[in-house]
């Protein structure tokens, strides 16, 4: 079997159970190929219509096809005026070729960037192997929330902004699931997501918009752009006669596993959305961390980074 | 499959699932689009897909079926975007505009027809580009370029900045990389995966193998060549090196600077033989030391004063002398990684002749070593290097891949070309040594300079050849010092002369401290280098910086509060001068055109433009009745593009060439000719043939001989850097947002290129310092920065707002009244950001890079 292009998604199902691995825009796929981390035959998903574009529901929510490009997304003004958390991480992820090549369902199934991964001298249980040589090794950059053997951080930021807003994903096979479900609970060091081999994500739906929500996305990195996030954080607030009303604030680049953060929006709900009650929320982010020797910094980084998107979200409107 | 490229359409027998990149240039021989990262980070190899710029290394072949794909070649040469690069100047070595200009192409377009004829402004333009990568550092020239082209001022040609821009930005520049010969087969080398071992046997299993193995049989660092196979294509070739066979015996081996002199620690070398053929980070031959286990201490010239400048920083030390200045400074492994690759492609004809195209920085020393390697006579040995990609040091010398392609052209009777992936290149490409300089500085009751001591150990991994103290012997005046050089050992990959190979390391060192020692004093940090510099030229430096508006209107050191800080530092730089005293230019007529030739070669520096500069204005030729041919060592003698003197030597060369031309000339055309213009009679001079040369300079150089064409010349060249920061306090990072760069280089043969390079360095300067380190696995020994995801190189958002002042007194006794930019340039860059991060925050950062995590806990302690 080679490479094929189905135009439906029964032709894609029909690849898939013959030993097909499906292949979105390939910005990662066609690396890890490369490497030898990935073997085909591929499955390009591309030419089913169904998988793609944004589509919005009676009650003003929309709904996110697996195979929209990144760009789309960034770029796309309905989104951006009902879901800012959402676009401001799209348009602010990878560099514009890559946004305009990748898609949703890529970003939220990509592999990890562990450089002990890509590296055809180390094995780790990613990569079939046992152990993780970045643990005993270097992993400046990995998680400062150790939930289980692997120490590499997700790398998908949508994924980090979805959970944010309590999206669902809806699967081929098993229906609809929250986002955060594509992942659990971050102790399973084998993979990045749970989803079984041969199913496909098909949708990505979000909740009824929240008017007058406003958002803030950031990444810490050392340059200014095309750069993995040391840490980076999203939040919507609404804000309405200077108090919280509703919050939604996550976190990646700190734990093998998206993160919301309902303890640091349990703390504003309801407050003034002021300078301290900002930062003694943002504070709370810290309290769920256990780093690992070399992250230790990613504790405080962690803390001001939420708070500063927090500020940015809050200074809006 | 069929494939719609620039138009037509095309079938080509390819992969579905390879990289996009692969079928372009080997299925359709598009060789304008560049492979370099090969993960989508760098943008070399960018092409419109349905006029979207992509980046091809990670596009499947498949995504381009049923699209209209349009590369570099396609833009036909005429767009604004590849005008507005010309005119400004917008890259060095070319390599990576190709991927610019198709992604400029389109943001150009887009953007007039968005917004009209209008400019954007920086941050538009680096978020448009931020996914592209120029390690020459020619951002600010990519910006002037693009903000030029969208308010439609390139609609028109106009005049380009260097003489080879038409073929940067058209892809028609053929690198090494692009070479594609009849019949040629594809080599890869064979690395050990161990950090130490011996090699006891290699089997080939029917592969065509060549031997790479160290003399002794031990390899010393992962990633070391131990052989190398060819066939007929790149997959093909990786899959005969899979099937070879490598016995490895491992020995222990020490992986890390900081544990290398522990007791017990495993040697890198343990024996007499295999210490006396060390690797060496340095140009020629390795410097003379003593070893003591992974220690290995260059026996230096010892300096007089060396005891007392000891004892008078002892006594300040027992006595708490606030004016005496210690501290350890570090820098990392800065790796060179130029974006073309190192890269060879060997040949032999029927005649026995080698031909060997090759990136290098050294066409003529690499054809001599070529000749004395394979014993050949050196007129046999043809060595070409048209366009080269980038280089910093790195590429002066027959390396791997050479050696490679040669003996499996020999062996295989073949054409063999061997390009190293970028995994390679980032490991065995080169890097400049890390260092740990520990740094005392002392101060007399009046202020003046009573003692230094440096000692320095270099991290050149299995390298020795480190020596960061010497440029402290040479400024700061006459003061008593103590210098001592040493390396540290371990079983990493080796160094290679880097741009001001040790400068930049001294400097992190030696420029802090007497930034330290003006706080101390509470004196401005320019006057105190003016009392204690006695270089005049770096003087004339020190007035123009002082009176910058961005030096007069720094804040108070610790002074500023809030988040966002801004500070400016001040860092001096100091280098040889060198030239190549055998330097040639031969200049012929032919057809009119005056075709001027030397076995020197342009790495981005822009040699092709002084060469054409200084013949088209000592004749008053336009531009296009002068050729410059360069790139091959059958010209008569050319300087490397090393030291800093390929400018220096050519320039005068070239002006003497022309001189005698025109004497020709006009004594060809006999009295009528007297008084008629150099265009004029070129026409009926067919053929005529003259040979310049550089005059020696007036007073002589400093040493009476020079060693391998190298003179060492009177007088150091200097650099004075102004830099401003803003330091976010909160999340950590550091933006240069303003640099001055002042040069003492005399006569700028060049402007256009000459400033361009100056920019660069400060480009580099600012990865230096903040974001470029090398980092490997410690078990193994295997490193983790192989690719540009994980090793970062500034990018165009990086880029500070510069201003280069050349101040043009003081080489008149040089002839040509010139010397070289390339590595004075570089010298003080990150010193200058680190002065500045004080400055801003009050804290001194002592370790490169200032990452994140370091200023953080630096600020917050």
């Amino acid at each position: 079997m080679s490479t094929t292009a189905p135009t439906s998604l029964d032709g894609v199902a029909e690849a898939l159970a013959s030993g097909g691995r499906p292949r979105a825009g390939g910005t990662d796929l066609t690396v890890l190929h490369r490497l030898g981390l990935a073997r085909g035959p591929y499955v390009d998903l591309g030419g089913v219509a169904a998988l793609g574009g944004v589509g919005w529901r009676a009650d003003g929510s929309a709904r996110i096809g697996a195979t929209t490009p990144i760009a789309e997304i960034a770029a796309d003004e309905r989104l951006r005026a009902a879901y800012p958390a959402l676009t401001a991480t799209a348009a602010a992820l990878a560099t514009p070729q890559v946004r305009a090549a990748a898609t949703l369902g890529g970003n939220l199934l990509q592999r990890n960037r562990c450089s002990y991964l890509r590296n055809p001298h180390f094995s780790c249980h990613q990569s079939g192997g046992t152990g993780c040589p970045a643990r005993t090794g270097v992993h400046a950059n990995g998680v400062a929330v150790d939930q289980g053997p692997c120490v590499a951080p997700h790398p998908s930021s949508l994924a980090m902004a979805l959970v944010g807003y309590g999206a669902t994903a809806e699967t081929r096979a098993r229906g609809t699931l929250a986002v955060a479900d594509l992942y659990g609970d971050g102790s399973d060091p084998t993979r990045d997501h749970l989803l079984p081999e041969g199913e496909v994500l098909l949708a990505v739906d979000l909740p009824v918009p929240e008017p007058g929500e406003r958002a803030a996305y950031r990444r810490a990195t050392a340059r200014t752009a095309a750069e993995w996030p040391l840490v980076e954080a999203v939040a919507r607030l609404v804000v309405t006669d200077g108090r919280v009303r509703a919050a939604g604030v996550a976190a990646g680049g700190v734990a093998r596993t998206p993160l919301r953060l309902t303890e640091v929006e349990q703390a504003l709900i309801g407050r003034p959305a002021d300078a301290a009650v900002l930062a003694a929320a943002a504070a709370l982010a810290a309290e769920r961390c256990r780093p690992l020797p070399q992250t230790g910094y990613k504790v405080g980084l962690l803390r001001d980074t939420v708070r500063d998107v927090l500020e940015r979200a809050a200074e809006q409107g | 499959m069929k494939l719609t490229v620039n138009g037509a359409v095309t079938g080509v027998d390819a992969d579905p699932d390879e990289p996009a990149v692969r079928t372009l240039r080997d299925g359709l021989g598009l060789t304008g689009t560049k492979l370099v990262c090969g993960t989508g980070v760098c943008g070399a190899c960018t092409v419109q897909v349905d006029g979207v710029p992509r980046a091809s290394c990670i596009t499947p072949t498949a995504a381009l079926a049923d699209r209209e794909i349009t590369t570099v070649e396609g833009l036909g040469g005429e767009h604004p975007v590849q005008r507005a690069f010309a005119a400004h100047d917008a890259m060095q070595c070319g390599y990576c505009t190709p991927g610019f200009v198709v992604e400029a192409a389109a943001f150009v377009d887009g953007w007039r027809v968005e917004h009209g004829d209008t400019e954007p402004s920086r941050e538009q333009i680096a978020a448009a580009m931020a996914g592209h990568l120029c390690r020459c550092g020619a951002y600010q020239g990519i910006y002037a370029a693009i903000a030029a082209a969208c308010a439609g001022r390139h609609d028109e040609p106009a005049e380009p900045a260097r003489v080879d821009a038409a073929a940067k930005v058209t892809g028609a520049a053929r690198y090494t990389t692009d070479v594609r010969l009849p019949g040629q087969l594809e080599g890869v080398i064979i690395r050990s995966p161990h950090a130490h071992a011996r090699v006891d046997a290699i089997e080939a299993n029917g592969v065509p193998l060549v031997d790479l193995r160290p003399a002794d049989g031990v390899v010393r660092y992962a990633g070391q060549p131990v052989a190398a196979v060819a066939a007929a294509d790149h997959a093909a070739a990786t899959a005969a090196a899979a099937r070879v066979e490598v016995s490895y015996t491992p020995l222990a081996a020490v992986t890390e600077f900081g544990s290398a002199l522990a007791e017990g620690a495993p040697l890198v070398y343990d024996t007499e033989e295999s210490r006396k053929s060390a690797l060496s980070s340095a140009e020629g031959a390795n410097l003379p030391g003593r070893w003591q286990g992974n220690l290995h201490t260059t026996s230096g010239l010892p300096l007089p004063g060396g005891g007392t400048a000891e004892r008078r920083i002892e006594r300040a030390r027992r006595r708490g002398d606030q004016r005496l200045v210690s501290a350890v400074y570090t820098t990392a492994v800065q790796v060179h990684s130029a974006l073309e690759p190192h890269a060879s492609v060997a040949r032999f004809d029927d005649a026995g002749h080698l031909h060997l195209y090759i990136s290098t920085q050294r066409v003529s020393a690499v054809a001599d070593a070529a000749a004395e390697r394979w014993k050949l006579p050196r007129e046999q040995v043809h060595v070409v290097a048209e366009h080269v990609g980038g280089g910093f040091g790195a590429k002066a010398n027959l390396t791997a891949d050479a050696v490679a392609a040669v003996e499996l052209a020999r062996l295989t009777g073949s054409p063999v070309r061997v390009v190293l992936d970028r995994a390679e290149e980032l490991t065995d490409g080169g890097s400049r040594p890390g260092s740990r300089t520990e740094l005392s500085l002392l101060a007399d009751e009046r202020g003046r300079l009573a003692a230094l001591t440096v000692d320095a150990q270099g991290d050149g991994g299995a390298s020795t050849g480190s020596s960061v103290g010497l440029m402290a012997r040479l400024m700061y005046g006459t003061a008593p010092r103590r210098i001592r050089d040493s390396d540290v050992l371990t079983n990493l990959p080796p160094g290679a002369p880097f741009r001001a190979p040790n400068g930049p390391q001294l400097a992190w060192a030696l420029e802090q401290a007497v930034d330290e020692m003006a706080h101390r004093l509470g004196e401005d940090p320019i006057s105190l280098r003016r009392r204690w510099d006695g270089n005049p030229k770096r003087r004339a430096l020190y007035e123009t910086a002082a009176a910058l508006p961005l030096w007069t209107g720094r804040p108070a050191t610790g002074s500023a509060a809030g988040r966002f800080r801004r500070g400016v530092g001040v860092a001096a730089g100091n280098w040889l001068y060198m030239a190549s005293p055998k330097t040639q230019v031969e200049l012929t007529v032919e057809r009119g055109t005056v075709v001027a030739r030397s076995a020197t070669q342009d790495l981005g520096t822009g040699l092709r433009t002084v060469i054409a500069n200084v013949v088209r204005e000592e004749l008053g030729l336009p531009a296009d009745r002068v050729r410059v041919e360069i790139g091959s060592s059958d010209h008569v003698p050319g300087p490397p593009s090393i030291g800093s003197r390929s400018t220096t030597s050519v320039g005068p060369a070239a002006h003497d060439a022309a001189v005698r031309l025109r004497t020709a000339l006009r004594e060809g055309a006999g009295t009528a000719g007297r008084e008629a213009p150099v265009a004029a009679l070129l026409d009926g001079a067919d053929g005529l043939r003259v040979t310049g040369r550089r005059a020696r300079d007036r007073g002589g150089y400093l040493l009476p001989f020079s060693v391998a064409d190298a003179a060492i010349g009177r007088g150091m060249s200097g650099a004075v850097h102004v830099t401003e920061v803003e330091v976010d306090t909160l999340l950590g990072s550091v933006r240069v947002t303003r640099v001055w760069g002042g040069l003492a280089i005399g006569r700028v043969y060049a402007q256009g290129p000459a400033r361009n390079q100056a920019e660069g360095a400060i480009i580099q300067g600012v990865g230096y310092a903040l974001f470029e380190q090398r980092r490997a696995d410690p078990a193994t020994g295997v490193l983790l920065t192989d690719n540009l995801e994980d090793y970062h190189l500034p990018g165009i958002g990086d880029t500070p707002e510069m201003e280069i002042h050349f101040h043009p007194d003081g080489w008149e006794y040089v002839t040509g009244g010139g010397v070289g930019l390339g590595e004075v340039s570089a010298v003080g860059v990150a010193a200058s950001v680190g002065n500045a991060v004080y400055n801003a925050t009050g804290w001194r950062p002592l370790d490169l890079p200032i990452r994140p995590d370091r200023l953080l806990e630096g600020i917050n302690r």
